[in-house]
């Protein structure tokens, strides 16, 4: 009985293992992926800023002339060119997503470069807002991605500081959006305009609707942190991250569009996977937890049982 | 080792842009001003006899009335005129006086509760005055990185030396995209001086309504970055607020059916000293590109691919005006009531008039923000303008140029002249690969006919492009500055300065930008080569409307109020045309079968 128990556990446990691992994997390839996609086929959103001035200042301590930066016409300029690169890099973790072992460190390091790349674009979107806080802790399922990804290769799946690492990317994923959805910053005009094309309500509708779902971003904030509230915090993050994701291409493509606008709005929403992924993580983690703790105490009620008749 | 050297030039990049971007930081605070200045500035139109003038308040506190008063100073007293509720959402005190008498100059005053008083001039209608002066402005950074900081005392002097008669701001007025209110208080307090007394028109363009490129398509609601995808980003209310502060005080508009998001439109004329201003807003019914026409580039309106074919973005479906404004303008080309010259005026020209964008970006072979798209919808504007010889005002380029535009062949249609910005924030040159053709002697190669990149005919004339690598006078080597319009109903001349910041634009030793000033006629916009003369028709009275219609087709060629009592008319060879004139309307067809002759 024990060891057909424990054999059970060991088995629940490797495919819960899995699952919880491919959580992460799928998020972390769909946010690269996207990302991919917008550096590669279009102009990434963090663009602008590389055009400043402020930019071709820096890179002219280099040696970049203005025609090296610029591009000719004729050819690419050196910010043309970093863009392509950055989206193969993006297309590189990607793959690793996959690929990536616990003992590959290359791949690892690679990996862990990717949340300094995500940094980045939410510096360069942060700046862009004019600093608003909120773009950039938004960003952090995005940013914590990679490195949530090589935590759970390396030290593990279920390790405290996997899964506090985890909750920390929902806390600021949920509480960015809400900060702005509740309208302690400037409510982006694209939320409001989201709800309104999606739902149809009027904007006075669509503000209130916001402000209710900013509320219950900052309830899922603290609810991941409390034990008999965080796995429905995380369920609903989840619902919510998919809504939030899926929003862009519902309320953007249309028939009439060319590829029906697909082109333009679905790696706005691929590179959001980890919002909705990173939860989901949660979601299952404290779902096996709970199941194995039940498991576990029914596994010592029987060895408690099993104890003494062998003893007899 | 090197991810540490790779990590550590990524992290002093950041420090430097955070550092360098907060160092550029405008402070857009509301100032508390005493209950004696709440008035922040005033603006104002008189059109066939009315005047409408709207007053900027700063907030007002929750105790303080919403009721606003208009005087003016008659026989040395000041007398109501007007009284009009405070719109709380932008703080705006919209007035209409009908009956306005515009033969006389009247000194007025807004008054607010008992302490706030703003006074100003509603200037006589110029009707006497052969020359009539417009001050073009567009793109009005306050950024101190591209010299946004710099007082703009120097513009305010100059509109004073010249005297100017009306003022335009073509667009940009403000470009912060979430606090319209607090940036244009900063416009009034920095443009009020001049623009309390006179005309003044201004038209809100995508900055202005928070959003960096507007695709208007009637009212709809952007979703997208950038907002290819037609509409608006920001809530209407907010757009609504924006054109309740910049447009109110227009003349009221010629159509007023409201679009999408129950946004309005503004779209009017406005006659003043004789010169029949249409004031078109370009961007209201435009549709977006993003997936109506084929990927040509990294962003859905830019096209960096030199071998596209541009029959294939001028799709079917796509808008520049809506047949609402061409409807308008094809009655007012033909309505020439106290007429001599009609200008249009609208946020950019209509043709792709920029080669490089951007401080430091590359070669943009086409830009859909411009009106050069949709090029079946462009021509029917030019078309439209060209039938009353309207020249063309814009701005929006960040670009001075001039162009003469072409539809069927080059040089057959309107002239545009694009002011520079006020303060440039994105540089853009006009620097076609190859020379241009059929240039003026001495000229630039970049000047003479061209095909832009939508394949647009148009002829340039000059381009005050920044310095490739600006340094230095952070306003003049982007080629910041405006520009004067001098329209000359006697001699029915159009002359175009185009003058950069800080100079004394009356004194002998100040220079324009190259290529300007340039004077065309009034009959140059709309005069094909191919076209041939016809016998000199003699009238019994002066300035008489003529009208030529074909004969064939029964469309208009074109309205004028001709410059004497007497008019030699040009047309198509080798076609009939019926000849209508009358002295305020052409009404009395003088013949049925008049030909044109080499």
């Amino acid at each position: 009985m024990t060891i057909q128990s424990d054999q059970a556990k060991a088995e629940a446990s490797n495919w819960q293992t899995q699952v919880l691992e491919y959580c992460l994997r799928i998020g972390n390839f769909f946010c690269f992926a996207g990302w991919a996609w917008g550096h590669l086929y279009w102009e990434p959103s963090y663009a602008s800023i590389l055009w400043s001035e402020a930019s071709f200042e820096w890179f002219q301590q280099f040696g970049y002339s203005w025609e090296e930066f610029t591009g000719t016409g004729a050819n690419d300029g050196l910010i043309q060119e970093c863009i392509q690169w950055i989206g193969w890099i993006c297309v590189a973790n990607a793959v690793l997503s996959f690929t990536a072992r616990r003992n590959s460190w290359i791949q690892l390091c690679l990996l862990t470069s990717g949340s300094l790349f995500m940094l980045a674009v939410a510096v360069a979107k942060y700046i862009r807002s004019g600093f608003e806080l909120p773009m950039l802790i938004e960003h952090g399922g995005q940013i914590l991605s990679p490195i949530l990804l090589v935590m759970a290769l390396s030290i593990g799946v279920r390790n405290r500081i996997t899964t506090l690492t985890a909750i920390i990317a929902v806390m600021m994923t949920f509480g960015g959006h809400g900060l702005y959805a509740v309208g302690l910053w400037p409510t982006p005009a694209t939320f409001v305009g989201m709800t309104r094309v999606v739902i149809g309500w009027d904007y006075d509708a669509s503000k209130l609707f916001l402000l209710v779902a900013g509320v219950l971003d900052f309830i899922v904030c603290f609810g991941v942190l409390i034990p008999f509230l965080r796995r429905s915090s995380a369920l609903y993050a989840m619902i919510w991250g998919i809504v939030t994701a899926a929003a862009r291409p519902v309320a953007g493509m249309s028939w009439e569009l060319n590829y029906w606008g697909a082109d333009q709005f679905l790696h706005e929403s691929a590179y959001r996977a980890p919002h909705f992924f990173i939860p989901l993580f949660l979601y299952l983690y404290w779902t096996y937890t709970k199941v194995q703790h039940s498991f576990g105490s029914l596994t010592l009620e029987t060895k408690d049982m099993t104890l003494p008749s062998t003893t007899k | 080792m090197r991810n540490r050297i790779f990590a550590s030039l990524i992290i002093l990049l950041i420090a430097n842009t955070v550092v360098g971007q907060n160092r550029r930081r405008v402070d857009l605070s509301i100032p508390e001003v005493d209950r004696k200045d709440v008035i922040c500035f005033a603006l104002y139109t008189v059109h066939d006899q009315t005047l409408k003038l709207t007053a900027q308040l700063y907030p007002l506190k929750n105790d303080e009335v919403r009721l606003a008063r208009l005087e003016i100073k008659k026989e040395g007293n000041w007398v109501e005129v007007a009284q009009t509720e405070v719109i709380e959402q932008g703080w705006t005190a919209p007035f209409r006086v009908a009956k306005w008498d515009d033969a006389n100059t009247w000194q007025y005053r807004v008054r607010h509760g008992e302490q706030a008083v703003y006074e100003g001039t509603i200037r006589r209608n110029p009707t006497d005055k052969d020359e009539i002066v417009v001050a073009g402005f567009t793109g009005n950074s306050i950024m101190p990185a591209h010299g946004g900081d710099i007082s703009r005392q120097d513009i305010l002097d100059n509109i004073q030396r010249i005297n100017a008669d009306i003022l335009f701001f073509a667009g940009d007025q403000v470009y912060d995209h979430k606090r319209h209110y607090a940036a244009w208080l900063k416009f009034g307090r920095d443009f009020g001086d001049i623009i309390k007394d006179r005309p003044t028109i201004c038209l809100p363009d995508d900055h202005d309504v928070g959003q960096p490129n507007l695709w208007g398509e009637s009212g709809k609601i952007s979703t997208l970055r950038g907002a290819a995808d037609g509409g608006y980003a920001q809530p209407g209310l907010y757009v609504q607020e924006v054109e309740r502060a910049q447009t109110s005080h227009l003349p009221d508009p010629a159509d007023p059916h409201k679009i999408g998001q129950d946004i309005s439109v503004y779209f009017t004329n406005l006659n003043w000293g004789n010169i029949d201003f249409a004031i078109l807003e370009d961007r209201k019914f435009k549709t977006g590109p993003a997936g109506r026409v084929p990927k040509q580039g990294p962003r859905p309106d830019h096209i960096r691919n030199p071998e596209y074919d541009p029959v294939s973005v001028d799709v079917e479906g796509a808008i520049l005006l809506g047949k609402r404004q061409l409807a308008f303008l094809k009655s007012w080309t033909q309505d020439w009531q106290n007429a001599k010259m009609k200008v249009a005026l609208s946020q950019t020209i209509f043709c792709g008039g920029a080669h490089i964008h951007g401080s430091a970006s590359g070669r943009l072979h086409a830009d859909m923000d411009s009106n050069g798209w949709p090029q079946s919808g462009r021509n029917r504007a030019i078309d439209a303008l060209r039938k009353g010889f309207a020249f063309h005002l814009a701005g929006d380029q960040h670009l001075a140029t001039i162009f003469h535009h072409g539809v069927n062949e080059h040089r057959d249609a309107i002239w545009s002249f694009c002011v520079p910005s006020i303060a440039n924030l994105y540089l853009r040159w006009w620097a076609p690969l190859e020379a241009g053709a059929n240039r003026e002697d001495n000229m630039p190669e970049y000047t003479g006919d061209h095909l832009d990149g939508f394949g647009n005919k148009v002829t340039n004339y000059a381009a005050a492009n920044p310095e490739k690598k600006p340094a230095g006078n952070i306003l003049n080597t982007r080629s910041a500055g405006f520009g004067i319009v001098r329209l000359n109903t006697k001699t029915r001349e159009i002359t175009m300065e185009c003058w950069p910041r800080n100079v004394d634009i009356t004194s002998d030793d100040a220079q324009q930008y190259p290529g300007w000033p340039r004077t065309i006629s009034q009959l140059d916009n709309y005069h094909p080569r191919s076209w041939g003369k016809m016998k000199e028709f003699q009238f019994d009275y002066a300035h008489p409307v003529v009208q030529l219609v074909d004969n064939e087709t029964d469309e208009v060629l074109y309205t004028i109020r001709a410059q004497n009592s007497f008019f030699t008319p040009h047309a198509p060879l080798n076609r009939e045309f019926t000849i209508k004139v009358g002295k305020d309307s052409p009404d009395r067809v003088i013949t049925t079968s008049a030909k044109a002759k080499k």
